[in-house]
This record gives structure tokens, sequence and C-alpha cells, in this order.
């Protein structure tokens, strides 16, 4: 139950980076992209109308975790305080340089709230990808199971570590390289014209920088944690990752080398869904790795909810799947098709 | 008050106030203006008529920008339970967190995925689901209500939870959860109370446009729907839903209704002061006049209900801020007074059909929205301030909730933060809302969002 619990979790979170990715890495290749107002408008245009349905995934996560690993979100929400500040602030800014951008016709306003929203998402690719890499190098959980954290200290990965470390900045850049690169896919998947042209060959530049960098994450991360691969051959899920994302790899390359744009889109949030599902399938059942001494770690089974709080997160989760599934529909018939460039406007 | 600037519990509770007292500013709007939407996307439906499409548009717009601000700055809400209230999230996550994650999946979902058409989308969908995506964001903006209040009404009555073998606390019973009388009540109250603020916003634009003498058809369906609505919605939160709010209070927390009275002395035949302030030291309340027995009435049915006084229960559990529980919650009747006395007298000159002529009428109305915001953040001032100095009453106490790994200086950085973030987004706020009733319901879609871009 615990372990179908911690799936359900990581699927909603990485729904969310999927989604949520997608808007990172259009606002990062905003000023690559769109050089025009009306250009940087389109890019606008593509994520605009969707960024809350995005978001709200990531508040269904949230009250998810909290639900049923109530431990957790206490330790690591307390643990990465400032950190998850900055994140809140990001999303604010961003939220309200898409909301705001489009509601006056103004150069010096659109263009203010450009560099907003720009700024915003590379700030919030780099934290996210930051706490990627510190779920998987873990943080100075005491016996407590509590932990505060500085931003960074000597940039080691053992013992008191901070938010930032050789290995979290390495993939922090590791995600922004590939959120980019996905937002660049699906830019290209929406939008016609100058901005398309310029999307698809980002995508093809920041997909093919991908591959050296995951390679050199993988061995940093078997550097940091030598424990983890033999602890993932042995889970099922780990193998099921791996061939969801070789599986998708070849769908992003043939879809970019054919210009089948849906099909390169798809193997993009597969490629995305897969490495994260295998990272998260690989440190389980751990969901907290303590630097300082392993058995401070926090399990999946030390911080879940009462059995009875999983039974009835099994009642109401299928019907909100249900409904989530609905809007999903919804959500991509209503905006499927290309942006267009409207002139004289 | 025992709470001083080294007391992290302090900073957190200031913190969360403040930060859920903004946001809640944007969803009361939203949630009171979804239904006069939907009325008139039905209307314009039903009848045909053009003005009231052209008034689904122009309150869509406004709508929006409400929404998209209520969702930024509603998100570091759900994140806060775990920074700043790790002991709480530790406690009692296992039953907050599934009307939390309930809030995400049923209510947020239906509105995120429907907003942009309802504001976007009338050419695209046709009348019929435009109709239909405003009722879809109407029920998502409530079921989010009525999830958030279920959480907050176990904070105040717990229920239908058992304590666990580690100490912590699990749901025992979800429909005794989910159907806590005092969710219940508590949900009435606040709903009514949310739609007295939309309906004073929009009768505050039709007085504005009335006076201004501009968009004379649409002033008259503001003023018209507005005061109306205004009238049976501020009827309604003070009976029945205040009057059976403050019965719960009396049965369950009476130590809150003393305080909130400033009563420090029991008795029979209790009085309602209509003015006064309570004297902690002295404990008594300075220059009260009172209307006697109106409490023992309005609390426990008869006059001579006994009703509790304050110096009947150790200090240790009085509510720690009496002074500010008090203000608020006389302010909050006041307010509500006026509003009943104001709506009646504003729809009797409707119907006499004297309202666009009676320019000192139409002056009060425009001037009066700001009220139910004050009035709504007063009625949540008296519920949790009532509440201490438990976090759930009886179970479990404000001072045992807070990370306690956090700095007390990380707590003031970040609220300072927020108080920067925030005045700013109210500055942006009030000036594309201010620009968007200038420009009036009979401009043209301005470009935002870039939905009008999908063709």
């Amino acid at each position: 139950m615990i372990a179908t619990w911690y799936v359900i979790v990581s699927f909603m979170l990485i729904i969310y980076v999927a989604l949520d990715g997608r808007n990172f890495g259009a606002g990062m290749l905003h000023w690559l992209v769109a050089k025009t107002p009306e250009e940087r408008r389109q890019v606008v245009a593509a994520i605009g109308p969707l960024w809350t349905w995005h978001e709200v995934w990531l508040v269904g996560f949230g009250g998810t975790l909290v639900a049923v690993f109530p431990r957790l979100t206490a330790s690591a929400f307390a643990g990465y305080y400032l950190a998850l500040f900055l994140i809140l602030w990001g999303l604010i800014l961003r939220g309200v340089s898409l909301e705001v951008g489009g509601h006056i016709n103004d150069r010096l306003w659109q263009g203010f709230w450009d560099f907003v929203f720009v700024f915003s998402n590379f700030l919030l690719a780099i934290l996210f990808g930051a706490a990627a890499g510190n779920l998987a190098r873990g943080v100075p959980l005491d016996a407590d199971g509590n932990f505060s954290m500085a931003f960074f200290t000597n940039f080691g990965v053992r013992g008191y570590v901070g938010l930032l470390d050789w290995y979290t900045v390495s993939i922090a850049i590791f995600a922004a390289v590939i959120l980019a690169a996905h937002g660049g896919t699906y830019l290209m998947l929406k939008t016609e014209g100058p901005v398309h042209d310029r999307s698809a060959t980002w995508a093809k530049y920041l997909w093919a920088a991908a591959a050296p960098l995951f390679l050199a994450i993988s061995v940093e991360s078997w550097v940091v944690r030598p424990d983890l691969p033999g602890h993932a051959i042995h889970n099922p899920f780990c193998w099921l990752g791996l061939l969801v994302v070789i599986v998708s790899t070849i769908m992003l390359i043939s879809g970019l080398s054919t210009r089948q744009e849906i099909r390169a889109f798809v193997g993009s949030n597969f490629l995305l869904v897969g490495l994260l599902a295998t990272g998260a399938a690989a440190i389980f059942p751990v969901m907290l790795y303590s630097t300082l001494a392993s058995e401070n770690s926090l399990t999946a089974y030390a911080v879940a909810s009462s059995h009875r709080a999983f039974l009835l997160a099994c009642v109401w989760w299928p019907a909100g799947l249900a409904l989530a599934t609905t809007c999903f529909v919804f959500v991509s018939r209503r905006y499927a098709g290309k942006v267009r460039i409207e002139h004289g406007n | 008050m025992n709470s001083s600037i080294s007391d992290p519990a302090f900073w957190s509770r200031f913190q969360f106030g403040f930060t859920l007292t903004y946001h809640y500013l944007f969803p009361q709007l939203t949630m009171g203006l979804a239904w006069f939407l939907v009325y008139w996307k039905w209307r314009a439906l039903r009848t045909g008529d053009e003005k009231y499409d052209k008034a689904v548009r122009f309150w869509a717009k406004i709508f929006g920008l409400n929404f998209a601000l209520g969702v930024v700055t509603g998100i570091p809400m759900e994140f806060q339970f775990g920074t700043n209230w790790a002991g709480f999230t530790r406690y009692a996550g296992g039953v907050i967190g599934q009307t939390l994650a309930m809030e995400g999946m049923f209510a947020f979902f239906l509105e995120s995925a429907f907003i942009g058409a309802l504001v976007w989308g009338e050419k695209r969908l046709g009348p019929r689901y435009h109709f239909g995506a405003a009722l879809a964001v109407a029920m998502g903006s409530w079921i989010s209500g009525f999830f958030i209040l279920v959480t907050n009404a176990f904070m105040q009555h717990p229920v239908g939870y058992q304590v666990e073998t580690d100490g912590s606390l699990g749901i025992a019973s979800l429909s005794a959860y989910l159907l806590n009388p005092w969710a219940c009540v508590e949900f009435a109250h606040n709903q009514m109370a949310a739609l007295v603020t939309g309906s004073f916003v929009v009768t505050a634009v039709g007085a504005f446009y009335a006076l201004r003498k501009v968009h004379s058809m649409q002033a008259s369906l503001y003023l018209r729907t507005g005061t109306l609505t205004a009238l049976i919605a501020s009827v309604l939160v003070a009976f029945p839903t205040g009057d059976q709010q403050a019965k719960l209070v009396g049965n369950h927390q009476p130590v809150t209704l003393a305080a909130m009275e400033g009563r420090f002395v029991g008795g029979r035949m209790a009085g309602v002061a209509v003015i006064g302030q309570p004297n902690i030291a002295a404990r008594r309340l300075d220059n009260p006049i009172e209307v006697p027995g109106a409490l023992s009435f309005l609390a426990y049915g008869t006059f001579q209900s006994y009703v509790h006084g304050l110096g009947e229960y150790p200090e240790d559990v009085w509510p720690d801020n009496i002074e500010l529980l008090y203000y608020s919650f006389h302010l909050m009747i006041t307010l509500g007074t006026i509003f009943i006395l104001l709506m009646a007298y504003a729809s009797f000159q409707n119907w006499r059909g004297q309202l666009q002529f009676s320019t000192r009428l139409l002056w009060v109305l425009m001037l009066a929205f700001p009220f139910p915001y004050i009035a709504n953040t007063l009625g949540w001032m008296t519920a949790e301030l009532g509440r201490q100095p438990w976090l759930i009453y009886s179970l479990f106490h404000t001072r045992d909730g807070y990370s306690k790994v956090v700095s007390n200086g990380n707590t003031i950085f970040t609220l300072i933060g927020f108080t920067g973030l925030y005045f700013v987004l109210g500055l942006l706020f009030l000036f594309l809302v201010g620009r968007e009733i200038s420009h009036g319901p009979d401009e043209e879609v301005v470009a935002s969002r870039g939905e009008e871009h999908f063709v």
C-alpha cells in the first residue's frame, strides 16, 4: 500500500514536471527564439492559457504528500525553508508575468514582463533541478528526522551538505538543459514561422547537449551514492523507467529528424517521465536520505500516514484522477493546433 | 498576549495570518462573482439579450485577474503547512492533508481547466458550452471553499478522528470529518459573506458608471442584480448562518464566546455590548452600553440562559489576544448590520425606479465596496483568534505546531519578502482592474494570455 502511494505521489510530481517543464523551457528560450514583440506574444500565447492548469498539479501533489506522507512534508519543507520560498516567489513572479504582460499593448510594459518571465523560469528550472539533486544526494538529517540546510557549505557531498554542491549544481544544469529542450520541442509543435524554426533548431542542439550531460550525471550519481545502482538493479520499476527512456529517446530522435512534431513532443514528455520515474524508483524506499548517518534516513514506511489514511485516499483519489483526465482531454482538444501571429494587433 | 518578538510561534502565526488574509481578498470575490457570471450567461441564453453577454465578457476579465492572483498567492499557503507548521503537519497531516489534496484534485483541476474557456473562449465554444464553462468555474471555486472550510472546521471542532499508535491523528470516519456540523455552518456563513463581497463590488461598479452617466444599460443591470443579491446575501450572513455559527461557538467554545463579548463574569440575562472596550488588567469592559439579555438569547435561546465568563476559566485557556478578538467580532457585527440596512434601502429605491437618480445613495454604494472585504477579514480574525491558544481546539496547542528547525529570523525574512512582493502585486492588481473598469464593458477584448491567438 505504501509503495503504491509512493508511486502515486511520484506520478503526480512527474506529471507536474512534464507539464510545467514546457513552460520553464519556453520561458528560458523566450529571448532566443522570439525576437520581435509579436513573436514574443506568440510564445506567451503558446503557454499562457494553460499555466494555471499545469500549476495545480503541484498543488495536488503537495496536498497528497501531506495526506499520505505527513512526516516527510514536515521534515523536508521546513528543512528546505529558504529554497522553497524562492521557488514560491519564483512561481508568483512567473504567473504574474504571464497574466499581466499582455494586458497593456506597450513595448516597455511587455519588455519588462518578458524579463520577469525569463528570469523566473530560469530560477525555477535551476531550483527544481537542485531539489532533484538533493533528493538523490541526501540532506543532513539528524536522528530526530530534522534538518536545516545552508545554501552551500564546502561544495562537498558528504556530511553537512548545503543545497548547492558540485553534484546538485550539475543536476541543476542538466535539468535546465533538458527542460529548455522540452520547452523548445513544445514551442516547435505549437508555433509556426520564425519562432517555430528557431525553436526546432534550439531543441535539437539542447537535446544533443543533454546526452553527454546525462552520461556525466549518471557517473556522478554513482560516485555520490555508490549504494544506489546495486539497489536499483533489483527494482523492476527502474528497468521499466529505463525502457521508457530508451523508447522515448528513439521517438524523440526520429520525430526531430523526420519533422514529426507530435511524435517528437510525445517522446520529449515520456523522456522526462522515464528519467524521473527511474530516479524515483532507484531511491525507493528512502524518501529523504541522510548524509550524516544512513540510519537517520526517512523511508516511505517511516513517514507514512496510517493504513486507514491510505485506504481513504484510495476511495477519492481515483475519482479525482478521472476528473483530471476529463479536464485533460478537454484542455488538449480545446488548445490543439498552432498559435498564429495576428498582425496589426 | 504572550507573543513577543523572540517567540517563533508568533512570527509563523503572523506570516500565515498575513499571507492568508491577503490571499483571501481574491477568492472571496471570485466565489461571489462566479454566480453572477453563471446567472447572466443563463439570462443571455434564455433571452438572447446582448447586454447580458456584454456583462459576462466584462466581469470575466476582472474575474480572470482575480483568479490568477488567487492562484499565485494560494500556492504558498499549502506549502506553509510544511515550512512553518511542521509540528502541526506531523501531528494532523493524515487528517487535514486529505482535504487539502481533495481540494487540488476536485476543485482546482475543474477551475483551472475551464477558466481560460470562460474568459476567452466565448466565440470558440458557443453560448451553451460557454455557460458550461462558467458553471464549472463557479462549482470549482465553491468546492474548493468547502474543502478548505472542512479543514478549518476540524481545527475549530475536531470530529471523526482517532489517535494512531504513534500519537498522531488519523481519520476514523471520512463522512463525519467531511460533514462536520461546524463545517456546514461555516461554509454557509462564509459563502454568503463571499457573495456579499461579490455583489457589493458589482453594485459599486454600477454606481460608478451611473454617476459618470456612461454605459447606462450596464449600470442599471449591475445595480439591479447587485443590490438585490447584496440584500439577500447580507440577511443570510446574519441569519440563519451567523446566528448558527455563534450558537456553535457558545456550545463548543464557551471561553471564546466570553472573550468575544469581553465578559469576565458569568451570569444570566447576559447582554451584548454595543459600545465598550475590554480592560484585561481590571477584568472588565470599560464604558459598556449593553442590550440586556441579548447574548443569553442569541447564544442559547432564552433570556435566562447562563453565559460563562472568562473568570470561570484558567487564564492559560483564554484566547491570547482578547482585545483584538473583541474588536474584530464587534466590528464585523456592526458592518453586517449596516450592510443589511444600506442594501434594503437601495433595493427599495431600485424597486421604485429611483436608484439611478439618487446621487447621494449612488456615492455611498460606490464607496461601500471595501467594507465587505473588511467584514470578511474580521470574521476570519474572530474565528482564528478565538480558537487560540489551540491549533486544533482542545487537542493541540499552537505553541507545539510551528517548525522547530526554522529560526525566527528566517520567518521574519520571508514575511518581509511576502510583504514587499504582495504590496507590488496589490498595486498591479488595482492598476489593471481600475484600467478595465475605466475602459468599461463596451470596450473590445484586449489581448492577454494570448488565448485569442488560437484559431
